[in-house]
């Protein structure tokens, strides 16, 4: 009889060159993931729509005086009586703090899930990474990788990652700056506090947030029944239910209840907060976060 | 041991036992172990996880069956065994071990060896030499050897399909001991008696055992076969065995010479007596067949009953005095003779009416009968050679006639006749004719019921003389023989006072004859058997094995000599089985009729003598069963651990819905799937030879010339479109066939132009069409070279005709005569014109016509259609039209008469194909009515 869930990577926390060495070979897949999931939503996103410095051609417009005379586009002036001075579309580029928890918790997947919460985190971030450097935004990942300003961020912040290691709790978000963006992606399953200690300055600085929280089905279910031995995968506290299907209940009411506490805590501080199961395509997730960041005006100041 | 049969073989693992205790405060201690499952939201779980009352131990039934469990396999370890056998194997000297492997060793052989390697184990335990001998073995090396050793001749012997030779096993272990006093003379017996099988015992207990031990049999006593006989209606069968107390009822099998079941029987044996018959009834034509007859259960060498060709069908060679004629049958004086045997026997005719050629041809067939119907006398060197085959063991039969009357000093019959006949009824004769009498006690013939309604007019009569009563079989009402019969050496002579047609008496028209006739054949022997003279040495051909199986001869079989005129008995250089060739063999079996098997008599051994019976007897290994035990205890233990973990309840979610669904739908494919399997009769192309046979067709020859095939297309489907427009006729699309591969049968005609260019059909494809035309199908052949056949050379298509032609079978031809029902058959025609307008239509010439041309009939009988039809007018190109009836060649000359012409020819062979000369009785419908009174 096997069980429901099992530990993915349940590697020893000391052994790091082992790790590293799993976490490379299993970084080039999720970036390769990424890159598809990305190339589905890129569809229908237009930089910045303003002109400003840049590269590419935004429109022409009637030469004013004062203007320095080698602004001037002769070829168009040259087709009537007006002068016509080029405009580019501006290119600055936008902060975004990507973060993932990859903590012994989230190696964990069960039989119901696609994939390990830590993989489908990795997919995301690097899927998000990817969408964001693809339209030039400037990447970051706190404690691992500065922002960077890269076609190929995404990559950059692969290998980071696959040196660096992202276990050591909530991340300090005290360097970030006013208007960037930060992505926490995480199964929150830490101690509340401790969420509420990372967010809460950071949001009273005018940082604006997305949470993503990646939960496997059978966290959410509790498809357990009989007698059962469960055991907390970070601290390898256990607890042993007699007949796991009698509390399935309490603890389904539970988990809604904690995840609803949470939810709105991190709403009320103007951050948006995103559930999402493993047993769900990780392109829903992507898409909702992309609008998240891209289309719902929260802080303003971005759009003029 | 006390009361109680059960011994331990490690009765040391039984202090395992004492284990149990402690095995059971381990298991109250340890409670069913929980499944293991990681969960990350642990605290969301602590916060909700009341604490429950697990049950720190298992419940005590648990805890008890378990314990039985580890009881039972230590119990098993222990290797206990129910009512053991005794070791009674004296140390003081070598063993000897006297194994009986003849014959009735077979069915139990694995048995024998068995108690064999039990007692030399024995001997190797307590380290005594082991000296062993084979009763049935040609040669015995009965040396006292290692146990070991022992062991590989035990297992290299084998039964063999012979009687046990007491005597020279015996007189091996004598020689092989020298002087040496055995320990334990262990003799495993079959029981039965042989030649010097008691006063082999005697020499072998007078060596001084400290004890003997003789092991018998336990199951029943095996069957030997000891003679087969053909009984008129039904096969004898003797048998004989071991006698036993109740009577019992053996089955048996008939089988042919591939091995197959023909017929069954029982074999009945009373009780207390050692011999049994039985039979097997079948018709006398199936028990030609037989081959072996096998005892259904422990087959043995001595079980089977081998049967040659002395017990086949017998050869009947008939030979009358006249020629044969054909038109008149009942008068030949064979016919009745060849009906009433050809059920019973095979027939061989003289193929020439010259008795010096013919008399010789049939000897040399080595019939076992020769019936001579009204012979008079033979020539003399053929009469020698007759008499000579008589003595041999051949049966000749007479039948009396005109001929036989009238000759003079005729050797070959029984008694001495008179001179003529004598006639009884006739004009001149005051005597009825006589009825039959009784037949005498001890002729062949006692026993039929003697029919009231066969009399004889007319006979041959035998001169009085003091052996005429013995010599005669059937005589009639008033004394005077009807049948007699004589031995010649081996051989037979019958006569038949009478003719073997109807001429004389009514008995060869009565159903007695064939009775009678069938009598005579079964006492005949078949003579010529294997090697043809009776002095042969004759190879082994196939060999019987112990157990009954008929394998190809080995190579110590020697040679069986007949020379001394007996079978000899089977023994060590002839074992039984068939000796000859494959052409003809005899039997050799390994019982003779008049054997009986009797037990075999043990004397008094001077030693304490134990008996025991075969096998294991009641020795009962109890360990597999204690070990079938445990393991169903910890099968019910699973499942109850299963039941306690909730696994049936996590079970109950999707996967057993989805192993449910398989199971269902496995069951359910196989539901389906079995009657489909059976359907599948119908075999590829079905569907078109069901459309062809739906309509009829027409068909054209593919000759592989493009144009010319296309053409004969076009030509057929305006054809077709004209029949169905004029005539009842709507033929259907018209077929190309390839000649080479196509099924022909089911085209009324086939259209089949020359063309010089295509390839020439092979020998094969002609000869099909030869068929389809021999089977009722017609060809038109069509050389479409009338306009080059104009210079009078021979064009190329003609040349192609000829040469296809010649590999057929042709008629003779002719043009269609003006009275042909072709001309007659829808239009009426005097020309078939095609493309071009003259060229003639040649048929299959009627049989009458030279005769009948005069006659004034207006149509010829004409019986059966031409079956090949051949012009040069190209029928094809003048028919030819496209889709939208447009003609597509012109005539020549252009004249459209020419083409109506044309396809009225066309409609009016197609209708002679269909209706044949059905036509021409039409034309006699005027006269028909007119007498009619119309």
């Amino acid at each position: 009889m096997a069980s429901i869930g099992r530990l993915i990577d349940p590697t020893p926390r000391l052994d790091v060159l082992a790790r590293a060495r799993m976490r490379a070979s299993l970084l080039p897949d999720c970036l390769a993931e990424a890159r598809r999931v990305a190339n589905t939503v890129i569809a229908g996103w237009h930089g910045r729509r303003k002109r400003g410095i840049g590269e590419t051609f935004w429109q022409f417009r009637p030469y004013v005086d004062g203007e320095a005379q080698s602004r001037i586009d002769w070829r168009r002036s040259a087709r009537d009586d007006h002068l016509y001075v080029r405009d580019r579309e501006w290119e600055a580029a936008h902060t975004v703090w990507l973060w993932a928890d990859l903590s012994p918790s989230m190696h964990y997947q069960s039989d119901l899930a696609i994939a390990s919460k830590e993989s489908r985190a990795l997919v995301l971030m690097l899927a998000i990474a990817e969408l964001l450097s693809r339209s030039g935004e400037r990447i970051g990942c706190p404690g691992v990788m500065e922002p960077v300003s890269s076609r190929s961020a995404a990559e950059r912040l692969a290998v980071a990652l696959s040196h660096a290691s992202l276990e050591g709790g909530m991340p300090d978000l005290t360097h970030v700056g006013r208007m960037s963006d930060v992505v926490l992606i995480s199964d929150f399953l830490d101690e509340e506090a401790s969420l509420e200690r990372t967010i809460a300055p950071a949001a009273q600085r005018g940082v604006r947030g997305h949470a993503v929280e990646i939960h496997d089905p059978a966290e959410e279910r509790f498809p357990y029944s009989g007698r059962t031995e469960f055991r907390d995968p970070e601290t390898g506290q256990k607890l042993v239910a007699g007949r796991a299907e009698t509390i399935a209940e309490d603890y389904r009411r539970a988990w809604q209840a904690r995840r609803v506490a949470m939810s709105e805590a991190i709403r009320r501080k103007g951050w948006s907060f995103l559930a999402h199961g493993t047993d769900r395509l990780a392109s829903e997730a992507l898409a909702t976060l992309h609008g998240h960041l891209s289309g719902l005006p929260t802080t303003g100041g971005e759009r003029s | 041991m006390g009361g109680l049969p059960l011994a331990f073989g490690a009765p040391a693992i039984l202090f395992g036992l004492v284990a149990l205790p402690v095995i059971w405060w381990l298991l109250r201690l340890t409670p069913p172990r929980p499944q293991a499952e990681p969960f990350a939201p642990l605290a969301i779980l602590a916060r909700v996880l009341k604490p429950e009352e697990t049950p720190s131990h298992s419940p005590w039934w648990l805890t008890a069956l378990r314990l039985l469990v580890a009881a039972l396999i230590i119990l098993a370890l222990s290797e206990p065994i129910l009512n053991p056998r005794d070791k009674t194997l004296s140390a003081s000297g070598p063993l000897v071990l006297m194994i009986d492997n003849g014959w009735a060793s077979a069915p139990d052989w694995d048995d024998r060896v068995a108690a064999a390697e039990d007692l030399i184990s024995e001997a190797r335990d307590a380290d005594v030499p082991v000296s062993i001998a084979f009763t049935s073995d040609r040669r015995n090396d009965a040396t006292p050897m290692s146990a070991s050793n022992a062991l590989e001749q035990l297992l290299a012997a084998a039964p063999r399909p012979a009687r046990p030779e007491r005597g020279a096993s015996v007189t091996a272990v004598q020689a092989a001991l020298a002087g040496t006093p055995p320990g334990t003379i262990a003799y495993i017996t079959d029981g039965m008696a042989s030649d010097d099988g008691t006063e082999a015992l005697g020499r072998l207990f007078a060596l001084g055992a400290a004890d003997v031990q003789i092991i018998g049999s336990a199951t029943g006593a095996p069957v030997a076969l000891t003679d087969t006989s053909n009984g008129s209606d039904a096969l004898q069968i003797a048998a004989t065995r071991l006698a036993t107390e109740g009577s019992i009822s053996i089955p048996v099998t008939a089988r042919d010479s591939r091995g197959r079941d023909i017929a069954r029987g029982e074999i009945a044996f009373e009780g207390g007596s050692n011999a049994g018959t039985g039979e097997i009834t079948a018709p006398f034509e199936i028990r030609n067949d037989i081959a072996r007859i096998d005892v259904d259960a422990g087959l043995t060498a001595a079980g089977v009953r081998l049967v040659d060709d002395s017990f086949r069908r017998r050869r009947v060679a008939l030979i009358s005095g006249e020629a044969a004629d054909l038109a008149q049958p009942l008068l030949s004086p064979l016919y009745y003779i060849d009906k009433a045997l050809s059920p019973y026997a095979d027939l061989i005719h003289a193929q020439s009416a010259d008795l010096a050629k013919s008399i010789p041809a049939l000897i040399e067939r080595q019939p076992a009968i020769i019936v001579m119907a009204d012979i008079g006398s033979l020539p003399e060197q053929e009469a020698v050679e007759l008499e000579q085959w008589i003595e041999n063991g051949g049966t000749l039969v007479r039948f009396a006639g005109p001929r036989l009357a009238a000759a003079d000093n005729d050797t070959l019959t029984p008694v001495t006749l008179r001179r003529g006949e004598r006639e009884l009824g006739g004009a001149l004769s005051w005597d009825a004719p006589q009825p039959l009498a009784d037949y005498p006690e001890g002729s062949p013939f006692a026993g039929l019921p003697v029919p009231r309604d066969v009399t004889v007019n007319r006979q041959v009569l035998a001169e009085p003389s003091a052996d005429l009563a013995a010599r005669t079989w059937a005589s009639l009402a008033d004394g005077t023989p009807l049948v007699t019969a004589a031995d010649r050496g081996d051989g037979r002579i019958v006569l038949f006072h009478v003719t073997a047609e109807a001429g004389w008496s009514n008995l060869p028209i009565s159903g007695h004859f064939v009775d009678m006739l069938r009598r005579v054949v079964q006492l005949s022997n078949n003579v010529g058997r294997a090697g043809g003279s009776s002095n042969a040495v004759l190879p082994p051909y196939q060999l019987l094995s112990a157990a009954g199986a008929l394998l190809p001869a080995s190579g110590d079989a020697k040679p069986l000599d007949l020379s001394a005129g007996r079978t000899p008995r089977a023994g060590p250089d002839n074992p039984p089985g068939l000796y000859g060739t494959e052409d003809g063999y005899v039997a050799l079996n390994l019982f003779q009729s008049d054997e009986r098997i009797e037990p075999l008599d043990i004397p008094d051994a001077g030693a304490p003598v134990s008996r025991a019976s075969l096998g294991r007897g009641d020795a009962l290994d109890l360990k597999p069963w204690l070990f079938g035990a445990a393991l169903l205890g910890l099968l019910i233990d699973t499942l109850i651990v299963l039941v306690m973990g909730g696994a049936l309840r996590r079970l109950s979610r999707r996967r057993v819905t989805a192993a449910t669904v398989i199971v269902f739908a496995a069951g359910f494919a196989l539901l389906v799937a079995a009657p489909g399997a059976i359907a599948q009769d119908s075999q590829p192309g079905d569907v078109d030879i069901v459309d062809k046979l739906d309509q009829t067709h027409m068909a054209y020859v593919i000759t592989g010339d493009d144009e010319v095939d296309r053409i004969s297309r076009e030509g057929l489907n305006g054809l077709s479109s004209y029949l169905a427009n004029r005539t009842a006729l709507e033929p259907g699309e018209p077929v190309g066939v390839d000649i080479e591969t196509d099924q022909l049968s089911f085209y009324p005609l086939i259209y089949w132009p020359m063309s010089e260019q295509a390839p020439m059909p092979s020998e094969a494809a002609i000869s099909r069409i030869d068929a389809y035309m021999k089977n009722g199908g017609s060809v038109l052949f069509d050389t479409r070279d009338r306009i080059d056949d104009l210079g009078g050379a021979t064009a190329g298509p003609t040349r192609r005709l000829q040469a296809i032609l010649s590999g057929l079978d042709i008629p003779p031809l002719e043009p269609v005569p003006s009275d042909h029902v072709l001309t007659k058959a829808f239009y009426l025609l005097d020309v078939f014109p095609g493309r071009y307008a003259d060229g003639p239509l040649w048929v299959e010439a009627t049989a009458a016509s030279q005769e009948e041309a005069t006659a004034e009939r207006p149509a010829r009988a004409g019986d059966g259609v031409s079956s090949i039809l051949i012009t040069s007018n190209d029928f094809a190109a003048a028919w030819a039209e496209d889709e939208n009836g447009n003609r597509l060649y012109p005539t020549v000359p252009n004249d459209p008469w020419q083409r109506e012409y044309a396809y009225r020819a066309g409609v009016n062979i197609m209708m002679y194909m269909l209706t044949g000369n059905y036509k021409s009785d039409q034309v006699h419908i005027p006269a028909l009515l007119e007498r009619l009174g119309q």
